[in-house]
Order: C-alpha cells, then structure tokens, then sequence
C-alpha cells in the first residue's frame, strides 16, 4: 500500500536577478528596467511511490533538489506543478531541534515540539520522563536548553521524533546522532518503527549506510529523477558519474 | 481543533520567555505601563489634565492610551517579526503558520488584561470607580486582537520580501501614535485636526475602552460599528493575503 504518491512534481523558485530586498531598489530597477526574473527549476517532472515499510534513499550531489523534496513532502512546501500525497502521520526529522528553544527547560521542548508536530499534547505529557529518560538526559530535563551539549540536544529531539509511531519518517542526514551507544540505540528503534510499518525517506550523503538500510534508491540530478532501483546498482551508477 | 494546544504552549511561551532570566518576571508586564504612564502624567498632567470634561481624571486617561496602545504596537511588530524569526521551523515541520500571528495576537491580549490591575488601581487613586459597563473591556480587547493578528499576518508576508518593511512600520506605528489621543485630550485639536482624529479606528477603540472601564471619556455608536468593522475587515484581509501569498513566500524563507 502507497502511503507516499509524488506525481509529476515541478518545484520552481522565481529568483529576482540582483535581488535587493529593498523597496527602494526595486523601485529604481524596475523603472530602469533592471528586474529579471529568472525561474529556477529545483525538481522536474519528479515522480515516485513509496510503500508501507520501504526504506527508500533520495542520494544526489549538493544542489540537486533533495532537500526540497524532503521539504515538499513534508507538506512545508507546496508544488509549483504536479500532486504530492502523504497519507498518515509524517514525523519530520529534518534538522532535529528545528523547533528547540535555548531558554526553554528540556521538558517543554519536548512538549513544544511535539506540539509542533500535531501531537496530542496531554499523551505527551505523560512520555516526557520516558523520552528523557530514553535519551539519557533525565537528570537534565528541568535545565534550559542552551545548557545542553549539542549531542544531548540532538538525542533529545530524536527521542521525541520517533515516540511515536508515525506513517512517514523523513529523514535528512540524522542517522549519525550521539555517540556509538546511541547510534545503535537509534538505529535500533528505526529499525522496529520500520518492521511495525513505517515508509522512510531519507537524505545521505554516506553510501555504505544507504546500501545498508534502503531498500530502493532515487538519484537525483539537477532536479530530475536520473535512476530509480536497486540501492547499490543505484550507488555504483551514481558514484562512476 | 488541532493546534489549540499549540496556540496554547505559544501564547505561554510568548508570555513568560520574554521574562524568563530576569527576576521579577513577568512583574515586568505590571510594572512597565506603570512606569511608563508615571513619567508622562508628571510631564503632561499640567497641560492637560485641566482640558478634559466633565468628572474625567487625566491619570487613568493616560494610562488606558498607554495600555491600548503597547498591545497594538508591540502585537504589529511581534507578530509581524514572528513568521520570520519561526523560520527554521516552518520551513521542516508542517504548522499552519497563521499560529505563529495569532499567538502573538492573543498574548498581547493577556497582557492587556494584566494591565488593567494597575489601571483599577490608578482609576481608584484618582477618585473614580469602575463602571458597570467593564466587561465591555472584553469586547475591546478582543477587537484589538483581531485587528492586531491581522495586520500582523499581511505584515509578517511582507517583513519576508522586503527587509525595509520593519523600518517603515516602526515609523509609521510612530505616526499612529500621535494621531491617537493616547496622552492628550482629543478636545485641544483643531476642528479640522479632530476629523481626521476620527478616521483613526485606535481612537474608536480607545473611546470605548476609556468609557467602558471608568467611564473616563465618551463613546457613540459609531465608535463602535467602527471598532468592530475594522476588526472583522483586518482579520479577514489578513487571512486572504496570507492565503495568497504564503505558497510562494515560503519558498523565500
């Protein structure tokens, strides 16, 4: 079953050539007649499926429109062109932390950013210490954020991330959080959330892990679909480009 | 609905992150119009204070103008700022983002109602009393809210595409001010002066509020239907705006 259809999603930016920003510079360029607009084509014509507990790799060079795609799926960024359906929960760990705040003590970021996410706020509210404690961070909870290390702000926000059971992970480049511990910990709870039926995209650059933990690979070139298949046919083709 | 509870955790945020370091909190939030209003009635109560009608009292006068006007100009610019600076998240998480204006928006309306401890206080010092007609102040407050979150929202699309917007705002927030009558009677005006006072819909509201709370000025019918005409106009022109141009300006963030 699909729980991820992209039909022929176009992305484009429209870029103000010598973009100023300014009300005023606007203004004289566009009476001197300065003003291009230039449409840059992120994603062309990009289409794919994505089943019920597929680990699918989107790889691709800097610039190639992964992480718009990542963005379009999320629902943050609508199409210029084309359909992108997700169907059930999405958990979105893009940048983990994304919805963090410094001031905040680490049991409202929890709360704050699963809020965020669309999360029933009470149901959280009873997981916190369990989320804490999952991180290893409990003795830290009622501390702000800013006193944090950056490896514990990150274990924290994947520990709230994947609490709870979602349809969709998104993943970009996330898979290397905290130490070697936790690592396997994290790759541990991906791993059951996928086996209990989870779709996973996600964004690498690091090839072994792609071959290790997808089952379907997406090149992406310049914002067109080069190769779908295989992970590592993929990656070899990819990697003698 | 869904992002109640996250409405919720931000109009809490908003209230007491400003405060969170400093010592008697979210005192800050009594204390600042206290201070404020204290400084210009020593400085303008010589002045004015004889102009106005009747029973009413120049210190709570000055301290409704004050109250009613730092939830309007601080709900503009924070909300108008808050699509912004919530970037990074809006750009990873899906959240509607018309939460980020309208938190702000019902923030500034708690403080609003925190200020009017100080203002019973300053009305009862002067000599007055409530009136019966303060729940009124309810309606005000919630005008002023919708007004704010909806200016904020066409504001906030356009703070993304035009880094000049904030200075222009803050300017033209400057301007409002004084075409309020916040801290002088409206009656020190010239004729033609006191018209365009009118066309100001923050005189509306202040009228209402004054003469709700302590029946310190007066207030027609037309203040009224004024009031909640532009609200309603301010709210639903933002949410179009923001509906039209929020697919393309998200791309900028």
């Amino acid at each position: 079953m699909a729980v991820i259809e992209v039909k022929n999603v176009n992305l484009t930016y429209r870029v103000l050539k010598n973009r100023t920003g300014s009300i005023k510079e606007l203004f004289r360029d566009s009476v001197k007649g300065r003003i291009r607009i230039l449409d840059y084509v992120a994603l062309h014509n990009v289409s794919f499926s994505v089943d019920a507990g597929e680990v699918v790799a989107i790889i691709g060079r800097n610039g190639a429109g992964k992480s718009t795609l990542l963005k379009i799926l999320a629902g943050v960024l609508p199409p210029t062109k084309g359909t992108s359906k997700v169907y059930g929960k999405i958990a979105p760990m893009i940048e983990l932390g994304a919805g963090f705040h410094p001031e905040m003590t680490g049991a409202e970021n929890v709360l704050f950013y699963s809020a965020l996410m669309g999360r029933d706020v009470k149901r959280v509210k009873e997981r916190t210490a369990a989320i804490g404690e999952w991180a290893g961070v409990t003795d830290h909870m009622d501390f702000p954020l800013r006193t944090y290390s950056s490896g514990m702000s990150a274990r924290l926000s994947f520990a709230t991330a994947t609490d709870e059971q979602a349809e969709v992970l998104l993943v970009d480049e996330v898979l290397s959080v905290g130490d070697l511990d936790f690592r396997a910990k994290s790759r541990d709870r991906m791993n059951s959330l996928i086996s209990s039926g989870a779709a996973v995209v996600l964004v690498s650059h690091d090839m072994v892990a792609v071959c290790e933990l997808a089952t379907r690979a997406i090149w992406l070139e310049n914002g067109h679909v080069k190769m779908i298949g295989n992970p590592a046919e993929v990656v070899a083709a990819y990697e003698a480009h | 609905m869904k992002y109640a509870q996250l409405i919720r955790l931000l109009v809490n945020r908003e209230l007491t992150l400003r405060y969170k370091r400093s010592v008697i909190g979210i005192g800050w939030t009594l204390l600042n119009p206290m201070i404020t209003s204290f400084v210009l009635w020593v400085i303008f109560s010589f002045v004015f204070a004889s102009r106005l009608p009747g029973t009413q009292q120049y210190a709570p006068y000055l301290m409704a103008g004050i109250l009613l006007m730092t939830f309007f100009s601080q709900g503009v610019t924070i909300s108008a700022e808050s699509i912004a600076s919530n970037g990074p998240v809006l750009t990873k998480i899906y959240v509607p983002p018309q939460v980020f204006p309208i938190s702000t928006a019902l923030a500034g309306l708690v403080n609003f109602f925190i200020g009017m401890i100080p203002l019973s206080i300053v009305c009862l010092i002067s000599g007055q009393s409530i009136a019966w007609t303060m729940p009124l102040v309810f309606t005000v407050g919630i005008c002023l809210a919708l007004l704010t979150a909806g200016i904020g929202m066409t504001l906030s699309i356009l703070y993304i595409r035009f880094d000049d917007m904030r200075n222009i705002v803050n300017v033209l927030l400057m301007i409002l001010m004084y075409f309020t009558p916040v801290f002088y009677p409206v009656t020190i005006l010239s004729p033609k002066l006191q018209q365009i006072i009118q066309f100001n819909p923050l005189t509306s509201y202040l009228d209402i509020f004054r003469w709700a709370f302590s029946n310190n000025a007066t207030a027609t019918l037309s203040d009224w239907l004024f009031m909640i005409f532009t609200s309603i106009l301010s709210i639903t022109l933002g949410t179009i705006v923001f509906k039209k141009f929020w697919p393309r300006t998200v791309a900028m963030l």
